[in-house]
């Protein structure tokens, strides 16, 4: 593998960062990837601002807006080794943010007659309409926007869509393959890349008889019968003519590297474009002196609440009263953020046998959504205050290598864009984690105005990242602290807050 | 029927009686919590559910009255910050029995305070207020008394109690009633018979929910 393609994305300031956790349980976190041969730095922390260089949080940029992803088509016959290609191009991009579509699990649910042929190894599975054409198009292009998508799972045994569906989330770069990719213009329109994998036919054949055989348990001759009377028309008669659609030939697809390496740089250099610009926009240093904006809500530091503070950031407060003491935080917070819901008047018959015209909260479904693990926390608290209210998860986790975010679990309420969401986590830093849980939301359709992000403590550098991107969101805190350290913990802080919370930090003597 | 009064000028009353009369910030939260309470068609668990989250709040308003000093702590990241630290020596006591509502959540706020207790009932022919039973920290008179009462209609009871603790030589300054309704002439023949006090409230209104004590331990 070619070097070269990394270098553009290592600043000059990409000295390996040992991340140094008070918990001291980086080491166990730390992930790699494979095929990583440098460490380069893709996120740079400021003060008041996250930089991503490269593999930033997906599919959306500082602001928040949706970035289109960058999708690369592949095109091939049967068993020309497209996926081996796809999965060759991920693993050399080294971009944590990477969907992989297949055109395969959009085969058209067979009907009675139609799943008959198909068992006589009579139905055209290699012709342009055997695809769900306008499913496809659909997904994919809503995919490009960065948005989630429910990916059919086809069965190739009974020939129909499985009833649970795979959820894929947007991402960086989107790889689709399938053998009638370039037979749409719909399709083709949607791709920046168009990769058509040349394989010798011998060898196609070869491996599909292993193939249709071992994995998909089909006998040597239908398979033979089909591969005659439909692969290889098909593919002389429809997929060899969209060669002409490609903007690189791959022949001899998985093993060409030299080809695989030429596509990873031209994307390297397509991302690094849209990177640079945004870090520009990033550097303005009139940010410097930004006040806080509008949609921030700091609860009244009364000498409660910063008596509280005082035990919950003190470095000797046992386990014990750490838990109590955030507890009550927490339902301060909760019982603040829920007067900024909207209510409506109401008039109410009294048992003293008058007329009081009080306050309602509005005909509205309120669902929390905590980023895993600490905002677990808060989930007792905000159902001490709002009954019956339903709880979501989200896990993103911290990449301590470059400091990023990744989405790793997600559980919605159904119907997650009919609810007000207090999106809940113990602190916010550099808002990357929250960001990134709002975007999820936003994907779910839950309208920015409807977001609360509750938090009990958060870095000026956060509250001014997660308002920037997104203005709409309120969010609710009851601390703001000025700064954030390279180990992106909040100072004078509070440390880590889910260690402290579960015990995870370190045994005690 | 009465028109209703609300939003009682709490500007008023504070013009009247200081700092020592303490109401609650209504929003729209706080508000919605006292209309449930209020409302006749609340459920009962819905009663319990909503007294308890305004007894909460009016119990981390009569905390912030309590006395402290500053201090400096070291966070886990090494830093200092500039903290605060409660003094010791607080203590709650109960008017029963509606007062025992708000126990739960004192303790939910400060798990070891000692609570006392005073039972008040009014004499059926002269309606006075008599001190029928009351059991308090023996240093009580050393200590700061959130005094827990949620309905205030005459104040007569609480007057009696305030007595009964000052019996044990506790002084009227160290006393901070923990209030949820009361009526202005509540308010005002307590902060006359005892000016030192503090009363911590969330709405004076002339008519107050005199239901509280029954729907909540579902006497009624």
């Amino acid at each position: 593998m070619s070097d070269c393609a990394f270098k553009f994305n290592t600043p000059s300031s990409a000295s390996d960062r040992v991340p140094k956790s008070p918990s001291k349980t980086g080491a166990g976190k730390k992930k790699s990837y494979a095929t990583s041969t440098t460490k380069a730095t893709r996120v740079v922390h400021t003060a008041r601002r996250t930089l991503y260089t490269a593999g930033r949080p997906p599919w959306y940029d500082s602001h928040g807006q949706l970035k289109d992803a960058f999708v690369i088509g592949i095109c091939g016959g049967s068993a020309s080794g497209k996926t081996t290609v796809a999965k060759k191009i991920i693993e050399a991009l080294d971009v944590p943010w990477v969907s992989l579509l297949s055109m395969d699990s959009f085969y058209k649910v067979l009907n009675e007659e139609q799943h008959e042929q198909a068992a006589r190894n009579e139905y055209n599975f290699d012709h342009p309409d055997a695809f769900d054409v306008p499913l496809l198009a659909a997904t994919l292009q809503r995919l490009k926007e960065g948005k989630s998508i429910d990916v059919p799972v086809y069965n190739f045994t009974t020939h129909s869509r499985d009833p649970h569906m795979k959820t894929i989330y947007g991402a960086n770069v989107i790889v689709f393959e399938g053998i009638m990719s370039f037979t749409s213009k719909e399709l083709l329109k949607l791709m920046d890349l168009k990769v058509f994998v040349d394989t010798d036919s011998d060898i196609r054949l070869a491996r599909r008889l292993k193939r249709d055989i071992t994995e998909r348990g089909r006998d040597l001759e239908g398979v033979l019968k089909q591969y005659n009377k439909f692969v290889k028309p098909s593919f002389e008669h429809y997929i060899e003519p969209t060669m002409t659609n490609a903007d690189i030939i791959v022949p001899r697809g998985g093993e060409n590297d030299v080809a695989i390496n030429l596509i990873v740089l031209h994307v390297h250099t397509q991302l690094l474009a849209r990177g640079f610009k945004l870090r520009n926009k990033l550097a303005n240093p009139e940010s410097k002196h930004e006040p806080m904006p509008d949609t921030l809500f700091v609860l009244e530091k009364t000498p409660q609440v910063h008596g509280i503070h005082t035990f919950i950031r003190n470095q000797d407060t046992n386990r014990d009263e750490f838990i109590f003491y955030s507890k009550r935080l927490m339902r301060l917070l909760f019982e603040y953020a829920m007067s900024m819901l909207p209510f409506k008047a109401a008039a109410v018959e009294t048992p003293q046998g008058y007329e009081y015209s009080g306050k309602r909260l509005t005909d509205i479904k309120i669902a929390g959504v905590s980023i895993l693990r600490a905002g677990e926390t808060m989930e007792q608290a905000l159902r001490e205050v709002c009954k019956d209210v339903s709880i979501g998860k989200i896990l993103i986790q911290t990449n301590l290598d470059t400091g990023e975010p990744e989405l790793h679990y997600l559980r919605l309420p159904k119907d997650i864009r009919d609810y007000r969401v207090f999106l809940m986590d113990a602190t916010v830093a550099t808002g990357a984690a929250a960001m990134m849980a709002i975007r999820v939301l936003l994907d779910h359709d839950v309208p920015e105005e409807n977001i609360t992000l509750c938090s009990l403590l958060m870095a000026e550098s956060g509250v001014h990242s997660v308002a920037y991107a997104f203005p709409a969101v309120k969010i609710v805190t009851t601390a703001v602290d000025k700064e954030v350290n390279d180990d992106f913990h909040i100072l004078p802080g509070i440390g880590n807050f889910g260690d402290r919370f579960f015990g995870t930090d370190f045994l005690e003597n | 029927m009465e028109p209703d009064v609300i939003p009682c000028t709490s500007a008023l009353d504070n013009e009247l009686f200081g700092s020592s009369l303490k109401i609650l910030r209504v929003t729209d939260n706080v508000r919605e919590l006292q209309t449930m309470l209020r409302d006749k068609s609340t459920s009962r668990s819905d009663f319990i559910f909503y007294a308890d989250r305004l007894i909460r709040l009016v119990v981390e308003e009569g905390l912030n009255q309590l006395p402290y000093r500053e201090c400096v702590i070291t966070t886990p990241t090494g830093q200092t910050y500039d903290g605060l630290r409660y003094e010791k020596g607080n203590c709650g006591v109960s008017i029963m029995r509606s007062g025992e509502a708000m126990e739960q959540g004192l303790r939910d706020c400060c798990r070891s305070i000692r609570l006392g207790k005073i039972l008040i009932t009014s004499d059926e022919e002269t309606h006075e207020a008599r001190s029928v039973y009351a059991k308090v920290p023996q240093d009580v008179y050393r200590r700061k008394v959130l005094l827990m009462y949620p309905i205030m209609n005459t104040g007569n009871t609480v007057v009696k109690a305030v007595n009964v603790l000052q019996e044990h030589s506790v002084n009227e300054q160290n006393i901070i009633l923990l209030n949820l309704f009361c009526t202005p002439q509540a308010v005002k023949q307590i902060l006359t018979k005892f000016p030192g006090m503090t009363i911590v409230t969330t709405e004076v209104h002339p008519v107050t929910p005199n239901h509280f004590g029954q729907k909540y331990f579902g006497t009624d």
